[in-house]
């Protein structure tokens, strides 16, 4: 019976060699004609914009109006880009509804707090932070997997409340298992980043090292929507019975995109523990996992723009409508608004910011389903067609 | 040895056991139909013979090969190609990334060849190249979810209703290319409701009944059959 079996895998693969012509042939991206049409379509579209944005995101810091509250809020927006980056490979490009995201951040930020906090109770290697980055993003990336595995076969909501549970059980377990993570007082004096003498502690610094680790992770994560991996991915949301039917593994491309997306997740979590320099569980609660989709699907769900947009709406603009001038302008409205005091405005819609979430949501559902940026497909390509 | 072998297959979906032992050759280079009504437990077997649905019991053998346990992509790879009931097609995308994904497997220049070759089959696909999927009229989707399995140059094509909510003259055309495909060369295993444009393009056929076979023949025994013509032609 075995050997049956080592006859028949045997004799697949030959047929497997004549179909696709040789391993080598099935490991080369697609044919030339897309190709040629993605080139184009990139050509066009990407660097000119790209160089403008990322240009103007680094000189942020020279701006005068630019001060540190402005910031530390760009580097938390920053930290929150890395996550939506992350969910989006998940939830944008495979279509798994993951609403425990937040347990890859927080694997992130334990990892590097277990192995360099002096707080450590167990572990405890003075790793250093940019050192701490391949570990990070190698235990992320099998903690995705691992919470994959049992995953696989549901699908939509099922797999939406199992995720949310796993978040959960991520925190609880930080809580609990004291002997490695110190529980509920959690890991404190987490080093900064070091490199032959330069600490990363200035804001403006942090900012920089942010814009560029977004710009790096939004260029490789365009590039696996590129390959075939990406390929695999949409041909997954789209229908995964139809996926494997045209030979799509999809049990290797859905433990992927966990795989990629939890690593980082827990990126983000590294920054996370590096800046704040403390890491306890209540920063890893259901709250961030939600904000996190809430950023991806505002901003357009497999969209890399709309989650920079998503980021600056639901985490910045918070902050921003806090800020003294804020209520200055808003005070200008006083002399026409009566029984109201104008300038107190923004801080009330801070602190409603939830309602104002859901609202948006509701909203965008309703009017844009496709979120604020849509991907960039297939309503980009439509107009080409009519014009032939 | 014939091509694909059914050997007393069931299968199902839980306690529904759509498939009760099913056993049904296919040569190389013929197009068999397996016609039967609704519920009947077509489209059960041949989710069973790609590995969408794993058989509870009895063996899929192709080329001699037991493909009972295999996963889909396996058999992909194996050289069988199925074109799913109602379709499948990725709506929101391209008729040509439709195509390129069809030869998932492949990859390669040779790629666009093929992706020219199901355009001068189906040249309605070619006008509609770069538009969405989902905005096919219905006889576009059949030809493109035709194309995009051809796409995988499959050795046995599985087709699972393609008639299914077609105009007639459609049903013809459609019904037309796949005796074409089958001229040049693709085994073919067809499931139909629409039993006279099946028999018409089939060698041999087989009636399955509440997940059993009941009657089989070629496709001129199975028109001519006095059951077939009651249960399934139309005539009384």
């Amino acid at each position: 019976m075995r050997e049956l079996q080592e006859g028949a895998d045997r004799r697949l693969r030959a047929w497997r060699g004549r179909a696709a012509g040789g391993a080598a042939l099935a490991a080369q991206p697609w044919h030339a004609a897309r190709e040629r049409l993605r080139a184009a379509e990139e050509r066009t579209r990407l660097p000119i914009a790209n160089v403008l944005v990322l240009v103007v995101a680094l000189s942020l810091p020279f701006w005068p109006v630019i001060d540190s509250r402005w910031l530390r809020i760009l580097v938390l927006v920053g930290i929150f880009v890395v996550l939506g980056l992350g969910l989006n490979i998940v939830v944008g490009y495979a279509g798994l509804l993951d609403l425990g995201f937040v347990a890859f951040f927080a694997t992130g930020a334990y990892t590097y707090a277990i192995l360099s906090s002096p707080a450590s109770p167990a572990l405890q290697a003075d790793l250093n932070w940019w050192l701490a980055i391949p570990v990070v993003l190698a235990v992320g990336s099998v903690v995705g997997v691992l919470l994959g595995l049992p995953v696989l076969p549901l699908r939509g909501d099922y797999l939406a409340i199992v995720t949310l549970g796993f978040g959960e059980i991520v925190r609880i377990l930080l809580l609990n298992v004291v002997g490695l993570t110190n529980g509920a007082q959690g890991l404190f004096n987490i080093p900064r980043p070091e490199f032959a003498g330069w600490v990363l502690e200035a804001l403006d610094h942090w900012y920089w090292v942010l814009v560029l680790a977004s710009f790096i992770l939004a260029f490789a994560v365009g590039r696996m929507r590129a390959s075939r991996m990406g390929r695999a991915w949409e041909a997954i949301r789209e229908d995964e019975d139809v996926a494997a039917g045209m030979g799509v593994n999809t049990v290797k491309y859905k433990l992927l995109a966990f795989a990629m997306g939890a690593a980082i997740g827990a990126f983000g979590g590294l920054v996370f523990a590096g800046f704040f320099t403390f890491v306890n569980p209540s920063s890893f609660t259901l709250l961030v996992s939600i904000n996190v989709l809430s950023i991806v699907v505002i901003g357009g769900m497999g969209s890399t723009p709309g989650v920079v947009l998503g980021a600056l709406i639901l985490i910045g603009l918070p902050e921003v409508l806090q800020f003294d001038e804020t209520s200055r302008l808003l005070s200008l409205f006083n002399p026409i608004v009566p029984f109201a005091d104008t300038s107190l405005w923004g801080r009330q819609l801070a602190s409603a910011r939830f309602i104002v979430f859901g609202l948006m949501l509701v909203a965008v559902m309703a009017l844009r389903p496709q979120g604020i940026f849509a991907a960039a497909r297939p309503q980009v390509r439509l107009p080409r067609a009519s014009g032939r | 040895m014939p091509l694909l072998a059914l050997e007393s297959l069931h299968a199902g979906y839980g306690a529904i056991r759509a498939v009760r032992g099913i056993s049904l050759e296919v040569e190389a280079g013929e197009t068999v139909c397996l016609i039967g009504s609704n519920g009947a437990g077509k489209s059960t077997t041949l989710r069973a013979i790609s590995g969408l649905v794993r058989p509870s019991a009895g063996r899929v053998r192709f080329e001699g090969c037991d493909i009972t346990r295999m996963r889909p992509h396996d058999i992909v790879a194996a050289g069988i190609s199925h074109v799913p009931e109602g379709r499948g097609i990725f709506a929101r995308l391209t008729v040509t990334e439709n195509l390129d994904l069809g030869a998932y497997l492949r990859g390669g220049p040779e790629v666009a060849e093929d992706v020219a070759r199901v355009f001068e089959t189906f040249p309605r696909l070619r006008e509609r190249a770069r538009q969405t999927a989902g905005t096919l009229s219905g006889g576009e989707q059949q030809m493109l979810a035709i194309g995009r399995a051809l796409m995988a140059r499959p050795r046995l094509l599985l087709l699972d209703e393609p008639s299914m909510g077609l105009s007639p003259i459609l049903t013809q055309l459609i019904f037309e290319r796949v005796r074409q495909i089958n001229e040049e060369g693709t085994t073919i295993l067809l499931v139909e409701q629409n039993a006279t444009s099946a028999l018409e393009v089939s060698h041999r056929g087989y009636v399955i009944e509440s997940g059993e076979i009941v009657i089989t023949g070629t496709g001129e025994e199975l028109a001519a059959d006095p059951r077939v013509k009651r249960a399934y032609l139309g005539e009384l």
